[in-house]
Order: structure tokens, then C-alpha cells, then sequence
């Protein structure tokens, strides 16, 4: 397929240099005529794990939704996969993206294998029906998080953890090599929050992917994520989780004191370390 | 018998043929919330009646154009204007109505042919009609087949579906447009005032019985056909209006439905209780 091999001859070899797969370039955005996001530059390189964390209102989603081309800047330069948006539009099915909320009916009358087939729709193709490759691609997904047997179950039937990681199946499915988390942790218990990072972080290095993680939890993403980058409306860091956690400029951008964050989430990263 | 008689014949055809389209688009109005967009799109067909009589072309073929532009227009409406769906349709259904209605009075069509639009003359369906409603249903439905996937990824989670290259805006615009062709087929069945009953009961009765999609299908397109047959049976027995009693019947086997759900248990608690009556 020459979309597969235009992203495939993207990704780096064995001991070749990584490759940046998200790169933006002063980017400023709107939304209703307000600018939520100000002049943002940063870049992710293959394979690391980019956790973005600000205060409510920051613009971080608008920052993922601005990456996946849903919305357009006002200014600036987006690549991913060394794609504009425009080229990114066939490309798609690279990129697994978990939104904050999945706003469903709980009596929806899908299963849990129905939902990870949807994030199939876009390699099936139009005009098209899913193919024994398909199902068993599936089949794979939901083992991955540790849904197996619960194939056949009404998506509104399962836990909000569950129903989390159904979603992931669902975001991974595809020929995923970028994933884009908006707050996936939101609404979960501590115990919920610990699997469902551990099966995340083990996704990752088996799979080899990208991940891009929104999330105002500084204390999760100090403990998983490689890199961290801080943003309310500007940008104010980007570094390892010591470098940002320990900085002035996290209390600039939360504009409230991080006494007891910086001290745990610079800690747990080094112990981690 | 109905089935003795020419006109019988192609009302029973015609009228399955229309539970078809409407028992399997009634799918989609049930499980994203448009049975009120079927409610607006039905009543703005008066207006597209109204035009055909006044200017004395095919009610039919104008009430077809107008459907689907008003379905066009909730559809643009809501998603560029932003403006809730609900609101739109109430503005159109309203305007739409008004329209028909100053029209139908400053032609002075009051008519009999005007009140076969609004209750349905499914009786009155020559070969050529059960033709075009087969062509205009096969449409429909090869629509819904073909882009089965994505319209279900569309109405469970529109943003993932955005996301992930889904064509969103091209299946929410065929499926307004697939509901105002189906309604417009409709309207020689069960009439305009009507008519949204064949596009939220089957749906419904499906949503009772099943808790996955296909069955829900399934027993939506079942309860479609045989409450549209019996429908036109009972009708013909009793001599009294075919598209009344076609939403009647439904309404009954939706009742019926609701208590046989096993969603809400109605049977196993009474079966329960007649056990615990009898062991006492």
C-alpha cells in the first residue's frame, strides 16, 4: 500500500537516529474568537513519551485537536510524520486518539468488540466491510488490555476503567504509531489510574509508539512520562518531568504554589529513574 | 380479501417495501435522538405539497425536493450556525407548516387530494408508484449498507469518528437526506401526520428486545414488516383508514415489547411472583 510504505519509510531502523513525529512551530490558535493557545513550539521524537500538562482551560486539547487537523491554526506550522494536515488526512489510521470523554448513551447496543471495530473504519476504507485480518486485529487489541472475555459485552455494561481500556483497544487497533491521550485517567480511581498506566507504558515499548498525553495529573505524568511539556495559553516549559517539576515556572503557569507536586513529582521520577 | 384485489396487491408490496427503508433507517432516529428531525422533516412536507398543488405539478416530486432541502437546511443550520438541532427544526417544521397552509388557502385546494397527503392513500398505488418507491428505498438502503460502519462510529462517538478520517459531515448529510427520501416515500403509506411512527417505532421495539445492534436490526425490520402487513389486513377487515391503523398495530407491539423487554424485567418479576403465589 503506498500509504503504508510512505510512513513506514518515515519511522527510523534498527540503530538509525529517532525521527521527530510531531513537530509544531509557533502555533497560535483560536477558538470563537478567543486565542487559546500563543506562540507554541515543541517536537516529539519517535518512540518518546510526552506528557502535557496545565491548568483547566490551557489549551491542551485544543493543542491535540490542533495536531489531528481538526482544528485549523491561525498561524504556525504543524508536521506529523513530516505531514501537513492536509497529507495527514490519508494517514490517519497511524494515529490512535483517546478523547477526554466519550459522551455515549450507556443502552447503546454495541459490544465492546463492536467499539474497538469502529477505530478500524478508517483502514477498511469506505464502501468496504471488515475482513477476517480485521477481526482478528480486533481480537488482539482487546487481549492487549486485558478485556479478553468481555468481547460480547455491552460497552455501557462495563466499569469506567474497563470502559477506558475498551477505548485504548479501540485507539490502538489500527496501524497506530502516534497515540494521543486527552485526559484518559480523568474519573478513575488511583488503583484504575495505576493499571491502565502500566498497561500504557508496556503498550508503548512492545508496540514502539509515540505517545502524546494530556493531562492536568502532574503527579501521573511525573512517574511516566520521558518528557513533559507545560502549557497555559503559551508555552512555559518543556524538559524531563526533574527539569519542569523542579522549576519556578510551573507555579508561574498553574499560578498557585506546587510545593507539595514539585517535591513528590521530582522524587518519584529520580526513584523511577 | 386484500390480496384478491389489484390495489391490494400493490398496497401490500409498496407498504413492505416502505417498512423496509423505515425499519432500518429507524435504527439510526433511535439511537442518535432524531426523532424529532423525522417529526420536522414529515410536517415540512406539507409545505412541499402545498407547492406541488398550487403550482400544479406532482405533489410528491416537490414535497421530495423540499424534504430534503429542509434536511439539508437542519443539517447546515445546526452544524454552521450553531444552533441546536432542535431549535432549527422547530423554526423550519413551523415556517415550513405556515407556508402550506397560505399557500393550500390562497389556492383554495382544501380538497380530498390534499387529505390523501395528510392520512395516506396507500389503496390508490399504481404499479409505476411501487416502482419509484422501490427505486427511491433501494437508494436508501444500499446508502445505509455501504456506509454501515461509518454511520455507527458516527452516531456512538462523532469526535473519535472526526479523528480518525471518517467522512462525517458526508454521513450526517446522507442520513438527513436518506430520512427525507424514506419520509417522502412514506407519506403514500401512513400520510404526513404520521409518518415519523414508522421512523421511531421500529427502532424502539428493536431497542426493547435487543441489547447489540444487529439484533436490534433484526427486530426492528421484523416488527416493521408485520406491523405494516397486519396493519393493511385489519384495515381492509374492519373497513376503517389503512396508515392509522398501521401506527396503531406498531403501538401495540411496541406495549408489547416494553413488557417483554428483558431490560426492564417486567416478565421475570412477574413470573416470580405468580411462582411465589403458587408455592404459597
Amino acid at each position: 500500500m503506498k500509504s503504508e510504505c510512505r510512513v513506514s519509510d518515515f519511522f527510523s531502523g534498527p540503530g538509525e537516529t529517532p525521527r521527530t513525529v510531531i513537530e509544531l512551530e509557533d502555533i497560535w490558535a483560536s477558538l470563537a474568537g478567543h486565542t487559546v493557545l500563543e506562540g507554541i513550539t515543541f517536537s516529539v521524537e519517535e518512540g518518546v513519551f510526552l506528557g502535557v500538562i496545565g491548568p483547566n482551560g490551557a489549551g491542551k486539547t485544543t493543542l491535540i485537536r490542533v495536531i489531528l487537523g481538526l482544528v485549523k491554526p491561525d498561524r504556525g506550522k504543524v508536521l506529523v510524520m513530516g505531514m501537513s494536515p492536509r497529507e495527514l488526512h490519508h494517514e490517519l489510521h497511524h494515529i490512535g486518539y483517546m478523547p477526554q470523554t466519550v459522551l455515549f448513551d450507556p443502552s447503546f447496543p454495541v459490544s465492546v468488540s463492536d467499539v474497538v471495530m469502529m477505530g478500524r473504519a478508517c483502514c477498511i476504507g469506505p464502501l468496504r466491510f471488515a475482513s477476517r485480518s480485521d477481526r482478528r486485529a480486533v481480537a488482539e487489541s482487546i487481549r492487549a488490555v486485558g478485556l479478553s472475555g468481555l468481547e460480547k459485552r455491552p460497552i455501557g455494561e462495563l466499569s469506567g476503567g474497563q470502559q477506558k481500556r475498551a477505548f485504548l483497544a479501540r485507539a490502538i487497533c489500527l496501524e497506530t504509531r502516534i497515540l494521543l491521550l486527552d485526559e484518559p485517567t480523568a474519573g478513575l480511581d488511583i488503583e484504575s489510574q495505576e493499571r491502565f498506566m502500566g498497561l500504557l507504558t508496556r503498550l508503548k515499548e512492545e508496540m514502539g509508539l509515540s505517545v502524546l498525553f494530556v493531562s492536568h495529573d502532574v503527579n501521573v505524568l511525573a512517574r511516566f512520562a520521558d518528557e513533559i511539556l507545560c502549557i497555559n495559553r503559551t508555552m512555559h516549559m518543556h524538559g524531563s518531568p526533574q527539569e519542569v517539576l523542579g522549576s519556578e515556572r510551573l507555579k508561574e503557569a498553574y499560578r498557585c504554589e506546587f510545593d507539595f507536586l514539585v517535591g513528590e513529582g521530582s522524587g518519584m521520577a529520580g526513584e523511577d529513574a | 380479501m386484500l390480496l384478491s384485489y389489484g390495489f391490494g396487491q400493490r398496497a401490500l408490496v409498496g407498504g413492505l417495501i416502505i417498512a423496509t427503508t423505515c425499519s432500518f433507517i429507524s435504527f439510526f432516529v433511535i439511537v442518535r435522538r432524531m426523532a424529532f428531525v423525522g417529526m420536522g422533516i414529515s410536517h415540512a412536507a406539507f409545505g412541499g405539497v402545498a407547492i406541488g398543488i398550487v403550482a400544479g405539478v406532482n405533489p410528491v416530486l416537490t414535497a421530495g425536493g423540499f424534504c430534503v432541502l429542509v434536511a439539508g437546511g437542519i443539517g447546515w443550520l445546526s452544524r454552521k450556525g450553531r444552533l441546536h438541532e432542535d431549535t432549527v427544526i422547530g423554526i423550519l417544521f413551523a415556517a415550513s407548516m405556515a407556508m402550506g397552509v397560505v399557500l393550500v388557502r390562497m389556492a383554495n385546494a382544501y380538497n380530498l387530494d390534499l387529505m390523501s397527503y395528510l392520512f395516506g392513500s396507500i389503496l390508490a398505488l399504481n404499479w409505476t408508484d411501487v416502482i419509484i418507491l422501490a427505486v427511491l428505498s433501494a437508494l436508501v438502503i444500499s446508502f445505509l449498507i455501504l456506509f454501515f460502519k461509518e454511520l455507527l462510529f458516527f452516531v456512538f462517538d462523532e469526535e473519535t469518528a472526526t479523528a480518525s478520517g471518517v467522512p462525517v459531515r458526508l454521513v450526517y448529510y446522507g442520513l438527513l437526506i436518506s430520512m427525507a427520501i424514506t419520509i417522502v416515500v412514506s407519506i403514500k403509506l401512513v400520510g404526513i401526520i404520521l409518518v415519523s411512527a414508522l421512523l421511531v417505532i421500529p427502532g424502539a421495539i428493536g431497542i426493547q428486545l435487543s441489547g447489540n445492534y444487529r439484533g436490534v436490526l433484526v427486530v426492528s425490520l421484523s416488527s416493521g414488516l408485520i406491523g405494516v402487513a397486519a396493519g393493511l389486513f385489519i384495515s381492509s377487515w374492519v373497513d376503517v383508514a389503512s396508515g392509522a391503523t398501521i401506527v396503531l398495530v406498531m403501538f401495540f407491539m411496541f406495549l408489547l415489547a416494553l413488557a417483554l423487554s428483558p431490560k426492564r424485567g417486567y416478565m421475570q418479576r412477574w413470573r416470580r411472583r405468580s411462582g411465589q403465589a403458587s408455592a404459597n
